[in-house]
């Protein structure tokens, strides 16, 4: 596959809210039209789609086809990704590969969710059966355990993980879409402080559940120099692995299918962590940009507290990271919500940043983490790197 | 606060493959699929060894010994579990050298450490089966 044969050349995002009075497809119309408008592509000129996991979508089989009748596309590839927090990332490397198998030219990558607002799933998994009849929580459960479990093998200091939180809000108040139920600043004290809900998962550890949406462009680069673009956000790398140790029957929770994603990403873009300008680390709970940040290799195992001590995440620091606040301060938009920080990684390389603009625009790392199974970590790890050539 | 047991729990609804384990608890018996090409235990039950794909597995019975691996206090849940915070969900390693997730009693929350020796014991539910749980070993 050749991935950085393709190139993202738009993007496009609404304001997250905390309950969507929009129907979700009034969202996709907006991001469409806000697509067409910044990149001078006509719609009839998209021949490809791909959507991300939708909770409000999650009853109808037909998303993909339903959603394109709803936005008047004609296509000639379309699909729903279902890897959940991973799927908006996901989306990039499968636009690429349509593209590449000359199965379409340009196509509209799609995150939407009204979650909040009208949730359809009906979860088919492990959680009825082994984990409900517990009074589990899902995800917060989860990352209690893992969390506990992190502590006791390599100890965990919650200033750290609270250093990440009040950067991140630092970024949200820069942000004109965070959702405004969190655009007010916090300090260190306000972390930890703030009431566990698993513990030692604080509330400000967690995501907001809220409604919005995003999506991107994705096109062939010849074609995007055929048509004059100037703004191009390439894929350079891209790994992905589900079911990370999917058949040990004790699995360490701290390590992750980011080690596999990381290093085939890096590898294949032939870059390093330390060639990365910005960060934009899938976040729908801190301790999880910790430990992606150990399985990425930015620092050993175990070793993130220290590294996050040392380092200044602030987006005019040494190593941004979630300039728009990531989902924990801007809001989780349902399981669209990874393409809050994909379009903040296009956005940044793109030169558009405004307030919060990153100096290094060359290379952002931009990874998903979708899906909760029983007693690990995360279902599916992906980190996509992008580069800003054009 | 209502005793963390007496809550009122839906009955798990078997999968085809996960029915002999729920059909065991109805004789307080905890069940662990068998895995004899690999010679290894694996939960939760699956449709197929997590070796090697074979249906063939065995159903052997548990100890029911374990160690705490990791533990989580719930200080708020859903449905009736909210009147019984805060409470301890736990994942076990079994002696068989399998995690399972289950509820910890017996123990106040702030107590429970990793490491700590464990017995399996049983949370009825009321179409005759039950859930496990864990409490403290007392030797």
């Amino acid at each position: 596959m050749a991935l950085h044969d393709s190139a993202i050349i738009g993007y496009a995002e609404v304001p997250t809210v905390r309950r969507s009075t929009r129907d979700v497809w009034d969202i996709g119309a907006e991001i469409v039209e806000s697509l067409i408008a910044s990149t001078g592509v006509e719609k009839a000129q998209i021949d490809g789609m791909i959507l991300s996991s939708c909770s409000t979508g999650a009853g109808n089989i037909f998303w993909s086809q339903t959603t394109a009748d709803q936005l008047g596309l004609e296509l000639d590839f379309c699909q729903s990704v279902d890897i959940g927090g991973c799927s908006p990332v996901a989306s990039i490397a499968r636009a690429s590969m349509a593209i590449d198998a000359g199965l379409c030219e340009t196509v509209l990558c799609l995150f939407t969710d009204t979650q909040v607002a009208e949730d359809n799933r009906k979860m088919r998994a492990f959680a009825d059966e082994w984990t409900n009849p517990l009074g589990y929580l899902g995800p917060v459960t989860a990352f209690g355990l893992l969390s506990t479990r992190y502590a006791h093998q390599f100890g965990l200091d919650p200033a750290c993980l609270g250093k990440l939180a009040v950067t991140q809000r630092a970024h949200a108040l820069l942000n004109p879409n965070a959702v405004p139920t969190l655009q007010k600043p916090i300090t260190l004290d306000d972390y930890l402080s703030s009431r566990m809900i698993s513990d030692p998962v604080r509330l400000l550890d967690c995501v907001m559940a809220c409604d919005g949406g995003s999506g991107v462009l994705v096109t062939s680069r010849k074609s995007a120099e055929r048509r004059g673009v100037t703004r191009m956000a390439v894929p350079v790398g891209y790994g992905e692995r589900t079911n990370y140790r999917a058949t040990d029957p004790i699995v360490d929770p701290t390590d992750t299918g980011h080690r596999i994603a990381g290093a085939r990403a890096f590898a294949q873009a032939g870059l390093t962590p330390a060639d990365m300008g910005s960060l934009h680390l899938y976040d729908d709970f801190i301790i999880a940009m910790m430990i992606q940040m150990e399985m990425l290799g930015f620092c050993k195992q175990g070793q993130g507290c220290d590294f996050i001590a040392e380092r200044d995440f602030h987006f005019d620091g040494d190593l941004p990271l979630n300039t728009g606040g990531g989902q924990i301060s801007a809001g989780q938009v349902g399981l669209a919500g990874g393409g809050t920080n994909l379009v903040e990684a296009v956005r940044q390389i793109f030169g558009e940043g405004d307030k919060r603009q990153v100096r290094d625009t060359r290379h952002a790392l931009v990874t998903g983490i979708g899906g909760i199974p029983y007693g690990r970590n995360w279902a599916s790890s992906n980190a996509l790197i992008l580069s800003g050539e054009g | 606060m209502v005793d963390f047991l007496d809550l009122e729990r839906k009955p798990s609804a078997p999968r085809s493959f996960s029915q002999p384990f729920w059909d065991a608890t109805r004789e307080r018996r905890f069940l662990l699929q068998y895995d004899k090409r690999a010679e290894r235990f694996q939960f939760f039950p699956r449709a197929a060894a997590l070796s090697d794909g074979a249906r063939d597995l065995d159903w052997r019975e548990a100890s029911g010994r374990g160690t705490v691996f990791s533990h989580t206090i719930a200080r708020r849940s859903r449905g009736p579990f909210n009147d019984a915070t805060p409470f301890t969900i736990a994942l076990i390693t079994l002696e068989e050298g399998v995690n399972v997730m289950a509820n910890l009693v017996g123990c106040a929350p702030e107590d429970v450490a990793i490491g700590m020796a464990v017995t399996l014991d049983w949370c009825p539910l009321p179409d005759g089966t039950h859930l496990p749980i864990f409490k403290p070993a007392t030797d």
